[in-house]
């Protein structure tokens, strides 16, 4: 336990060092972001062209007073065109950090993105001379330039429709908004219009009501509508809704669901859903990435998730949430310790502490990724590439 | 003589906790004098029963009143009308002082576990708080006491002299367990004590409560909006909706056979981990009515899919649909759905007696603008 308590305590000069460290690492994220770039600098190669996200290699830290918290480490993943991409795992794995380095919304100075990709696939750009897709680079790209598609081609549905809205203007206003800013001489006639139109197409009843309304006026299923009738305004290529039902009650769940799935289908956009209820992901994604403690350790199909998991740790979820369809009998499968401590975690497998399959192996470095089938990658040493087909 | 034998054969299933047409309204729109105009009807006409050493789970969506009720009964909130048996004793209408001693009795486990933790006191000072004031064990008892507690919640007994924000969302909870445990209790009301953790988490500590159970004999009042963690934890159900109970039955019974319009679409709207699932969802359409200024009649008609004019104006009767499972719509109650002409007439004179009363409102409103 003594042991347990010193890792805790930091003194005086560690503190001091802590944060002399943290100055000059913020300095310099900082400067790299207020270099003035040019376009060729920030522009990539796609991969795949049915890709409207890839990332690779993403890392994301915050510099805290406690020491440096890796809280992306090394996340690789595709979002594909007109796909629902689950990406499920406890508080604290990285999940909306991840969706807050795609939209370049970390809180700065402390979170920085440090290393790694973020190929988002604009059509602006055509191709090169290879006739390879161009794709802008979101983890470099200078924040004037993000201003053009943050909001517009990925827009983002937060978890509390209650704080996301601003209490002192109207609906209506808020609404606008996003139209003035991303479509140049639009009069206020036709956004009003078009808002109107928007609060419509998600279900609203009386959408010129609500347009001149206040957002304490309305209840929670109903500001989380607003919520996604502003994201969908602009018509974008991405949204990312991040837990957009856990602050609603499970009726109002199944209508906001169902409203996501309708629209993912109208608008032919492509839905990143953070989660933490396996039910949802299972409802509604077609592909699912499964996150602990920064780092992806399962992708793939939702079938493959749900029907073949691999990794200790997604079997483990799966079986310790009680189900509405089962027979209780026997004591709840839980997975026993807790998520370890985010500050300057080994470089061994983090869940080795937690998990019933432990072997020697798992002492070594990080398990690489490895690929099951052309869509299921799991790191994990109980996977050999030798069993791999 | 028979009539007396049977009647005790009856008594014998010993209920700890009985809650009889229990009331709680909250005062809204104090006027001048200080008399409320309206009421919000936070709890209304609630009643169950729950034998010794089970658990009882109320579930139901946000402001249906479910904590309300968990707080009347440990007379947190003094109650508007009803009754409470603790141990077939009255504690309805007993003062703070003779409560005291059933304090011990009844404990409560409360939702975020990081609020409900002093921040400045030791682990060992939370836990060890009620059962000096209450003398449980003597005095030079309490700390082996409180440790073997501790244990017994999955603590390890170094953490006596920690503080709260050493610890992790699911060792807190345990910490606010081992301190409702302290006391020796027999019934404990747990207010949503999983929904703010992990799911890895969670199953630790819904283990740890049964666990508990058995080996203690505690008795439960469960409440929750989770539907799958009360199926897996709760011997008896009890759905509300805006104060009311919905329906009440065995937990087997009521998710093999729900009843209730309501009951069913709740349980239909729960999503499950498998994406093959077939999905017979009934999508309730619209938010729930402000519980300040409820539906008249059934209060759940206005989402109802099976809504009939009768629940448009008439309060539905809480029935005994079959054995031991309890509902109150019209559906059930063999009275309305035989006499369906008497009703439908009725709703009728009642659409004109509306008709007319906004019509003497509306001239009402005209002559006080003519003679302004």
């Amino acid at each position: 336990m003594a042991n347990n308590k010193n890792s805790n305590y930091i003194s005086i000069r560690d503190s001091r060092k802590i944060l002399k460290y943290n100055i000059k690492q913020m300095k310099y994220y900082e400067g790299l972001k207020k270099r003035k770039l040019d376009v060729k600098e920030y522009t990539t190669v796609l991969k795949n062209e049915n890709n409207i996200i890839e990332i690779e290699n993403l890392k994301t830290c915050f510099f805290t007073d406690n020491g440096t918290v890796m809280s992306v480490n090394g996340v690789s993943f595709d979002i594909p065109k007109n796909k629902i991409i689950g990406v499920v795992g406890e508080s604290g794995c990285g999940k909306s950090v991840t969706s807050l380095s795609i939209m370049q919304l970390v809180q700065a100075p402390q979170g920085q993105v440090i290393e790694g990709e973020i190929r988002f696939n604009a059509d602006s750009l055509g191709y090169d001379e290879n006739n390879q897709k161009l794709a802008y680079d979101i983890a470099k790209m200078p924040t004037k330039e993000m201003y053009k598609i943050r909001g517009k081609d990925i827009t983002m549905i937060f978890q509390e429709p209650m704080t996301s809205l601003n209490p002192v203007f109207t609906i209506g206003y808020q609404l606008d908004e996003v139209l003035f800013i991303h479509t140049p001489n639009i009069t206020k006639e036709a956004a009003k219009a078009h808002s109107i139109e928007m609060l419509k197409k998600v279900g609203i009843s009386m959408p010129e009501h609500v347009y001149k309304s206040y957002p304490h006026e309305l209840s929670g299923g109903m500001r989380q509508r607003v919520m996604i009738a502003m994201a969908i305004a602009g018509s974008p290529k991405l949204v990312i809704a991040d837990e957009p039902t856990t602050a609603l009650d499970v009726t109002i769940q199944a209508q906001i669901l169902e409203l996501l799935r309708d629209i993912q289908k109208k608008e032919q956009c492509s839905i990143m859903l953070i989660t933490h209820d396996l039910g949802v992901i299972a409802e509604m994604a077609d592909e699912v990435v499964v996150m602990y403690a920064g780092r992806v350790i399962e992708r793939g199909t939702v079938h493959e998730i749900f029907h073949n998991p691999l990794h200790p740790y997604t079997k483990g979820l799966q079986k310790s949430k009680p189900l509405i369809t089962s027979d209780k009998s026997e004591p709840l499968y839980s997975i026993p310790g807790q998520v370890p401590n985010p500050i300057n975690l080994p470089n061994t497998c983090y869940f080795k502490n937690r998990c019933n399959k432990v072997c020697e192996k798992c002492s070594g470095d990080y398990p690489k990724t490895i690929k099951v089938s052309d869509t299921h990658y799991v790191s994990c040493y109980l996977y050999d590439e030798s069993e791999v087909e | 003589m028979q009539e007396e034998k049977v009647l005790s054969t009856e008594q014998t299933p010993k209920y700890i906790l009985e809650v009889k047409n229990l009331k709680k309204y909250f005062p809204l729109n104090k006027n001048l004098l200080g008399k409320p105009s309206a009421y919000l009807k936070a709890v209304d006409n609630v009643s169950f029963k729950v034998k010794a050493g089970e658990t009882i789970g109320v579930v139901g969506e946000s402001g249906c009143g479910k904590t309300t009720l968990g707080r009347t009964i440990l007379k947190l909130y003094s109650s508007d009308g009803g009754e409470i048996f603790f141990d077939g004793k009255d504690i309805t209408n007993l003062s703070k002082k003779e409560m005291v001693k059933y304090r011990t009795d009844m404990q409560l486990i409360f939702q975020d576990p990081y609020s409900s933790l002093p921040p400045r006191m030791t682990v060992g000072e939370i836990i060890s708080e009620a059962v000096k004031v209450h003398n449980i064990v003597p005095a030079n008892e309490v700390s082996s006491h409180v440790r073997s507690i501790m244990k017994k919640c999955g603590l390890q007994p170094q953490y006596y002299d920690r503080y709260p924000h050493e610890f992790s969302g699911g060792q807190r909870q345990r910490i606010c367990i081992a301190r409702a445990l302290a006391v020796n209790p027999r019934l404990v009301i747990c207010d949503e004590p999983v929904s703010a953790l992990d799911v890895s988490i969670q199953a630790q500590i819904i283990n740890l409560l049964k666990e508990l159970q058995q080996n203690m004999g505690l008795t439960y009042v469960f409440i929750s909006h989770d539907l799958s963690v009360v199926k897996y934890i709760t011997d008896q159900i009890m759905v509300m909706y805006l104060g009311n109970v919905m329906e009440l039955g065995e937990t087997k019974e009521i998710f093999a056979n729900p009843l209730h319009p309501y009951t069913k679409a709740l349980f239909s709207a729960v999503p499950i981990p498998d994406p093959d699932a077939k999905m017979n969802r009934i999508i309730l359409q619209g938010d729930i009515p402000s519980p300040a200024n409820p539906p008249k009649g059934c209060k759940f008609h206005t989402r109802c899919s099976s809504c009939m004019n009768v629940c448009k104006f008439k309060e539905p009767l809480y029935v005994e649909a079959e054995n031991n499972h309890f509902v109150s719509c019209h559906l059930y109650n063999e009275e309305v759905m035989n006499n369906m002409d008497k009703y439908e007439h009725l709703y009728q004179e009642y659409l004109k007696e509306q008709e007319n009363s906004e019509n003497e409102k509306g001239k009402n409103n005209e002559k006080g603008k003519k003679e302004s």
